[in-house]
């Protein structure tokens, strides 16, 4: 059946089966592999060594019980017609007789019974026909009893007339097959998984994994002791091998569409649906029991097709209920699974019609499946982890099992020759093959194969961006991990983990999110981390690797960030110190200098510059002002003193927003105003100055207007100050312009009209 | 009997133009003594009863300190005379709040800024020893923070020039929250709101509808409170430089 998987299922608490983003600590892990060694501490250690000690003696036992039992020693193999040939025989006496056909096996005080190739026909599981499988039964039971007789020898009857004696010796292990010890590790390995993955986190979905992996690893030891060499296995085996096998099948099917029906969403009616998956079993007992003829092999694969077929079905309701990245790789998962069984079943369907040689054929296909399946199930609950052993071992178990399965399709229902058909399967295998690979690639790596230039990309401009503004560090952190893994969406949480993980087998990234100063706090983390759910928009699982990029895109930026701030504290600091030795130094010359200077005009000059030095290093230290803070400051002076020159003020300031004046706007606003006030107060003699701002979206305007005695702006010498004016100006973006106020004083009019752009 | 004056100032032409600006502003005998340094300062102070000024038979009724002087910083001796019975006025080329808002904790009734002409200086000494004192703009907004936040007064969001050495704000010392006869009424926000925009006590009037006195008054009242609960941030201050 369809394989499964459940680390996800096992990483979320019951409640969680709504697919929320609440997760508790211990759902941060998934996997066992990366476990936390408090997880793996008391009695979970013992148990689990006793466990592997269990599981290795249970093999080992198993071999040393085959070896024991009593065979036919040579090699044998299928006649044209489904007779049994002797092709070598490791006693000279039996050897020459090799090439002869075996009709019939005697044993002292016993019947010689006929004898076919149906003796050779491994899997009774894979036996088509109810006749045939009869057939094979009953003479390997025969053959088992002549064994078991007291003599030590048995009579072969050739079809020549010959009877030659052939010796019954135990097996040996080096009697066992060269397939017995690999399926068997694979057994192994699917017992321990399952063994992990439950003492790891005890959940009933967890339990449902390990029906899956204990029903495929029986299945294997199964299928490794009928692959024991020599003829004549332990009768028992052959007997309950059919039912045996289909029950564990149904029940790895069942498991599996348990799984997809709670995880990832629990479906309507989820606990019915389980419940008639699980009534296969019971319905299968009973048709096994009956004496009914019937036509068992075929309901079995129709029931395990069904069964993965309504898993199929599950896992797409669940991903169109809540898109979620394993429900689609389950849905493939799962396509791939029963397709390859229907191929399967088909290629054995049409074996049966073949000459004999074709079954062997027919029985590789099956073996090749059940690999498959096996592999399957190993590798669903590390699909977020680079294992890329199993995963090409299962991509490989799979394109074997459609090569072969279509080399026998392709040879029945198109007559192909044997090698046509092997070349075309193999030619499609390879294709299949190299397809499957991308799929899976795509859905578990993704972006970060395909896309390195747009990764650096993103992180250039995410790092460029936070240099820029050290403040936006984490919304700018949260757009880099939107644009890199496209989350269906993202999430705070308070529950911060050490460094990034993925949780939820791949459904989501947890990433914390330190602050760029926080970094002499060392490695506390700050008090929020981002949740990412459901990669490429629910496309694709997170994997490990992604906690680990993600985990160096925060490392960077935080970087980025750091050093911009050293590099900005640097540079403010050395402005700090400029500005300082200018105000303390200059400024105090300049104070004395005014306090004795001969002549009042001289005096306001210097005032003048002292207060335009005053200016410059309050640029210089300050890093920004806002518009208003600054208006309200200038109203002040300029009010105190127009106030002492009994001068009165109109003041209006008419902003649309207030925004950040950087220091150039800052400084020159500020002295383009003081001088076309003192303009006004000093040369105009003016009574009442007028002076308003209004700013419009990025237009600036600035309006000094008085009823002095200026005339003729246009015949004006462009001193010092009036020169000083247009300069700063023109370094706003902007130009002024002067013309006389109607016959009373002068109008100073400055645009500038993409004022908030301008740095 | 004249006047006691003390005024504290490094640069000798500074310091003779500052004798004008008080000989100018006070129709009294002024009796002015002069100070080029925070030790000299101390130990004039120390002639006329000493820092709390509890025994001086005279002691100064107007003191002008400078900020930057050769031996230290004018806060220093603020700090000291946070009792002393005097007018205490800082005469500074810093007009920015990060050098004023410290020097008004310390509890300075007012500032003078050095490079004003004659005419403002006298009218300004004037106004404060008239209890009208001086509030900018960025001050207004320094001490709405102020008080706030509970007297942790933080930099103010667009401080000004604020070096990197020397007696400054420094960092702010957190106290506990003040207490109710130390927060701003309702009436003195509004003043410090309208300050803080630009406007002038004469609009500030016109807007409340009080008059412009009133508004002084608030003003006035505003400095007291920032003294008070300031005292205890200033004790801690100061016994951090080594002054108590």
């Amino acid at each position: 059946m369809t394989a499964a998987k459940p680390a996800p299922a096992a990483s979320r608490a019951p409640e969680d089966r709504s697919g929320d983003t609440r997760f508790e600590p211990s759902a941060y892990e998934g996997s066992m592999d990366s476990d936390g060694p408090q997880r793996w501490g008391g009695w979970r250690r013992p148990a689990l060594a006793l466990a592997v000690l269990l599981g290795c003696v249970a093999v080992f036992a198993l071999a040393r019980w085959l070896a024991a039992t009593p065979q036919l020693d040579g090699s044998w193999e299928a006649g044209p017609s489904g007779q049994l040939v002797l092709k070598s025989h490791p006693l000279p006496a039996l050897d020459v007789h090799r090439g002869s056909t075996v009709r019939a096996i005697g044993a002292p005080g016993m019947a010689a019974q006929p004898v076919d190739a149906l003796l050779l026909h491994h899997w009774p599981r894979w036996q088509v026909d109810e006749d045939q499988r009869a057939r094979q039964v009953a003479q390997n039971e025969h053959l088992a009893a002549q064994l078991g007789a007291p003599g030590g020898a048995l009579q072969l009857h050739f079809a020549d007339g010959n009877v030659a004696d052939a010796p019954v010796t135990p097996r040996g292990y080096a009697g066992l097959g060269w397939l017995f010890w690999p399926l068997a590790a694979m057994a192994l390995a699917l017992y321990l998984f399952a063994v992990v993955l439950v003492l790891a986190q005890p959940r009933p979905l967890n339990l449902l994994f390990v029906v899956m992996a204990l029903s495929q690893a029986v299945n294997l030891l199964f299928i490794a002791v009928e692959a024991a060499g020599g003829l004549g296995l332990p009768a028992a085996v052959l007997a309950s091998d059919l039912a045996v096998r289909v029950a564990l099948d149904l029940c790895t099917g069942a498991a599996v569409l348990q799984v997809f029906v709670f995880h990832p969403k629990r479906l309507p009616h989820a606990p019915l649906l389980a419940l008639a998956a699980w009534a296969a079993l019971p319905l299968w007992a009973l048709l096994v029991a009956s004496d009914a003829k019937l036509p068992l092999w075929w309901l079995a694969q129709f029931a395990c097709l069904g069964l993965g077929a309504a898993a199929l079905a599950v896992a797409r309701v669940s991903h169109r209920l809540e898109p979620n990245p394993f429900a689609l790789i389950m849905q493939g998962l799962a396509a791939a699974t029963v397709v390859t069984l229907a191929l399967v079943t088909a290629a054995a369907a049409l074996a049966a019609r073949l000459p004999a040689s074709a079954a062997a054929v027919a029985g590789g296909a099956a073996l090749t499946w059940h690999l498959f399946l096996a592999s399957l199930v190993l590798l669903t609950p590390l699909l977020t982890r680079p294992r890329q052993v199993l995963r090409e071992f299962a991509l490989l178990a799979g394109a074997s099992t459609v090569a072969t399965s279509l080399d026998l399709l392709f040879v029945a229902v198109f007559a192909l020759s044997p090698f046509t058909s092997l070349a075309l399967a193999v030619f499609i295998g390879v294709g299949l093959y190299a397809a499957a690979r991308q799929w899976v690639l795509n859905h578990l790596i993704g972006s970060s194969v395909q896309t390195t230039e747009r990764t650096f990309d993103h992180l250039y401009r995410a790092a460029r961006a936070v240099q820029a503004q050290p403040g936006r560090f984490a919304p700018l952190l949260a757009e880099l991990l939107r644009d890199l893994f496209e989350p269906l969406e993202v999430q705070r949480t308070d529950r911060v983990p050490l460094r990034a993980r993925v949780v939820g087998g791949g459904a989501a990234l947890v990433v914390p999110v330190r602050d760029a100063d926080d970094d002499a706090r060392g490695t506390s983390p700050s008090s929020a981390a981002l949740v990412l759910r459901f990669a490429q928009r629910g496309q694709r699982l997170f994997t490990v690797d992604d906690a680990r990029l993600a985990d160096r895109m925060v490392e960077q930026l935080r970087r980025a960030a750091v050093y911009d701030a050293a590099v900005e504290r640097g540079r403010f600091e050395e402005r700090q110190r400029i500005a300082q030795d200018l105000h303390d130094d200059i400024g105090a010359r300049l104070l004395t200098l005014m306090y004795q200077a001969p002549t009042r005009e001289m005096e306001d000059y210097i005032r003048h510059t002292l207060l335009d030095l005053k200016t410059l290093t309050r640029g210089l230290a300050a890093s920004e002002h806002r518009f208003s803070h600054a208006a309200a400051e200038w109203k002040a002076d300029i009010s105190h003193r127009l106030t002492v020159a009994q001068v009165e003020l109109g003041w209006a300031f008419d902003l649309d927003h207030d925004r950040a004046l950087s220091v150039v706007q800052w400084s020159a606003l500020t002295r383009v105003l003081r001088e076309l006030v003192s303009n006004a107060l000093y040369h105009g003699h003016a009574t009442l100055i007028d002076v308003s701002f209004t700013l419009r979206g990025p237009v600036l305007v600035l309006r000094v207007a008085d009823d002095g005695e200026g005339r003729a702006p246009e015949a004006w010498a462009h001193g010092l100050g009036l020169g000083g004016v247009r300069k700063r100006v023109k370094l706003l973006g902007g130009e002024v312009a002067w013309r006389e106020n109607g016959g009373r004083g002068i109008v100073c009019t400055v645009r500038v009209p993409d004022f908030a752009v301008r740095a | 009997m004249a006047v006691k004056v003390l005024i504290l100032e490094d640069n000798p032409v500074a310091r003779s133009f500052l004798c004008r600006v008080v000989r100018e502003s006070f129709s009294d005998t002024i009796g002015i003594t002069e100070a080029g340094d925070l030790e000299s300062a101390r130990r004039h102070i120390a002639l006329t009863g000493g820092a709390q000024g509890l025994h001086g038979v005279d002691p100064f009724k107007l003191v002008l300190v400078d900020l930057e002087l050769p031996d230290g910083n004018g806060m220093e001796l603020l700090a000291e005379l946070t009792h002393y019975p005097a007018t205490k006025i800082v005469t500074t080329l810093y007009s920015d709040d990060d050098h004023l808002f410290p020097a008004l904790q310390c509890g300075a009734d007012g500032y003078l800024l050095k490079e004003d002409r004659f005419e403002v200086l006298v009218e300004e000494l004037q106004k404060i020893v008239r209890g009208q004192p001086p509030l900018s703009p960025a001050i207004a907004r320094r001490l709405l923070t102020h008080f706030r936040h509970g007297g942790g007064d933080s930099q103010a969001p667009d401080s000004g020039f604020m070096p990197a050495t020397g007696f400054t704000t420094s960092k702010p010392v957190p106290i506990e929250r003040l207490p109710e006869h130390d927060r701003l009424t309702p009436r003195e926000s509004e003043v410090l709101t309208y300050l803080s925009k630009g406007f002038t006590i004469k609009e500030i009037a016109g807007y409340m509808g009080i008059k412009w006195f009133t508004v002084n008054d608030h003003i006035k009242s505003i400095y007291k409170k920032l003294n008070v609960s300031s005292r205890a941030e200033a004790a801690v201050l100061a016994s951090k430089q080594g002054l108590v």
